[in-house]
């Protein structure tokens, strides 16, 4: 090895000695970051707090996927902001307006509009400790 | 005909800071320079209060809209990822896109016909939807029309953002109305010697005669009057130049009159500028260290300078010795340092250079542990292993009290919301 080299980088195929039976079939390993589309200009990571939508299996700490260029989708979860704070919430489309739903019952649903707005819909989400 | 589109955010600091809290939305919004020192960016609220650009923040910190002004200081890692991800939902418009500042991106439209104001608007619609970042669209036959229409799109609101020159007719209403100091590359010099020979509206410009224009302002004023016409002569530039060189200069939170600080902050810049060399692949040859005091302030004026050949490395230990060698050989006790800044030049691409006969650390273990820093501290977050010479509380490091967390580049700054 010459100085400063280091050393190749090996995925199955580049044997010194007998070649590979595997060399023509190589594929790249998974990138999560592909599966998950977090190169997508519009996505971005945001982390939920509390267990209000625990039963939809989002859980205090996970990090979600964000995708501001979904468009709303009734049973979805978005991210909004409500007054100023934002919040992770149930859309449903009821009586002709978008609402946010409170999965616990403990807010009146609240329809978009004033002082309410979808920022992204949650596309995936990361949970980093199982 | 060539058709060029100019995307300018409006207040891009200011909106960077809005879009992840639209709280923010209606309220007067500063972001302050470098250090906390003046006024960078104002929302349209600021402006309204008369907050003026460089306004210095300690002015504003005692005036009387204090309370009601939200200031920021300047978050760039934020700013620049938000700078690509227009560039990326732009590269859907056109593959042709040239980032020409921060916030300001030209698109090459030619050929695709249709209805450009209308392709305008959806433009600024996907930008506004997924950055949440607002924009002006200005369109022309050549790209400083496209950027005299984004003035007019930003100025006018009978534009509603976007403004399309490429109808000879729609110049010819509004180039009366138009100072020849809104030209883009129209600046102060150029603009009174214009003044001098009776010329002050872009009308009377584009109709300057081409030889006189070529007598006097060089082949430059003759393509200026050509584009001003509608002829392109500035093409897309989608290549970034080729770097000529690499510097980090910062200046302190107060006056450095203490060598451990100093030479803290020369290690940290030395640190910083060999990271961006790894990141683009290249070595430098030469190195240049500067020390300075505030000419400004009253304090005693000491300005030194030392450039030098380097060992040609990756290596940021290395570099660090190099910069402290020049920085000890500036240093004079009693001053009371202001600024400091390393800057790396001669670049090459890493392997182009021969290799230094006698290199201070083996080379290959110097490989490894570069490659392991640059892994912990992409993984973890900048600094997080650094060489124990850059300080550990670093009192001196650039003041940023009031800066937003860095949303979409740290993991542990993402935001957040609240499940109900
Ligand atoms: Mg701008």
């Amino acid at each position: 090895m010459d100085a400063g080299e280091l050393p190749l980088a090996y995925t199955g195929g580049e044997t010194t000695g007998f070649q590979s039976p595997a060399s023509d079939y190589i594929e790249q390993g998974i990138d999560l970051s592909d599966v998950l589309d977090l190169d997508k200009p519009g996505v971005y990571l945001v982390r939920a707090s509390g267990q209000a939508l625990a039963a939809r299996g989002i859980f205090e700490g996970d990090v979600l996927v964000a995708d501001t260029a979904a468009p709303p989708r009734a049973g979805g979860v978005a991210i909004a902001f409500v007054d100023g704070e934002c919040v992770l919430a149930t859309l449903a489309y009821r009586e002709g307006a978008w609402h946010l739903l409170s999965a616990d019952g403990g807010r009146a649903p609240r329809p978009l509009g004033e002082g309410a707005a979808i920022w992204a819909m949650a596309a995936a989400l990361v949970r980093t400790e199982v | 005909m060539p058709a060029f589109a100019l995307v300018d955010a409006n207040n891009f600091y200011c909106s960077c800071e809005r879009a992840f809290d639209p709280a923010l939305q209606g309220l007067p919004v500063i972001v302050l320079s470098n250090n906390d020192g003046c006024v960078i960016s104002r929302s349209e609220e600021a402006k309204e209060l008369g907050v003026a650009m460089g306004a210095p923040w300690f002015q504003i910190e005692q005036g009387p809209d204090a309370a009601s002004i939200r200031q920021f200081s300047s978050n760039y890692a934020l700013y620049g990822d938000m700078s690509r991800r227009i560039l990326e939902v732009l590269r859907r418009w056109s593959w042709k896109v040239e980032p020409y500042s921060i916030d300001e991106m030209f698109l090459d439209l030619s050929g695709f016909g249709g209805d450009l104001v209308a392709r305008g608007h959806a433009i600024r619609r996907d930008v506004l939807r997924e950055t949440k970042i607002p924009t002006c669209v200005g369109i022309g036959p050549s790209k400083t029309i496209a950027k005299l229409a984004n003035h007019l799109a930003k100025q006018r609101p009978e534009y509603a953002g976007v403004c399309d020159l490429t109808d000879p007719e729609a110049r010819a209403v509004v180039y009366p109305s138009l100072p020849v100091g809104e030209i883009w590359g129209v600046a102060g010099a150029t603009g009174r010697r214009l003044a001098r020979m009776g010329i002050q509206t872009v009308d009377q410009l584009a109709a300057l005669d081409m030889r006189q224009a070529r007598d006097a302002f060089t082949v430059i004023g003759q393509r200026l009057v050509m584009e001003l016409r509608g002829t392109s002569c500035l093409p897309l530039n989608m290549l970034a130049p080729q770097r000529k060189g690499v510097a980090v200069t910062r200046s302190f939170s107060h006056a450095v009159t203490d060598w451990r600080e100093m030479s803290e902050a020369v290690a940290t810049y030395a640190t910083r500028a060999t990271e961006k060399l790894r990141r683009h692949g290249l070595v430098a040859a030469g190195m240049t260290v500067f020390m300075r005091t505030n000419r400004y302030n009253g304090d005693p004026s000491y300005r030194g300078q030392v450039s030098y050949e380097i060992e040609p490395t990756q290596d940021c230990l290395i570099l660090i010795g190099e910069a402290l060698r020049g920085a000890r050989s500036l240093w004079r006790p009693s001053y009371r340092y202001f600024k400091a800044g390393v800057m790396l030049h001669d670049l090459s691409p890493v392997g182009r250079m021969p290799a230094s006969m006698f290199p201070t650390r083996d080379p290959r273990a110097s490989a490894r542990i570069m490659t392991a820093l640059d892994a912990v501290n992409a993984r973890f977050g900048r600094d997080t292993l650094r060489p124990a010479v850059t300080g550990i509380a670093r009192e001196w490091a650039t003041k940023a009290e009031y800066r937003s967390p860095r949303y979409t580049t740290r993991i542990d700054e993402i935001m957040k919301a609240v499940a109900i």
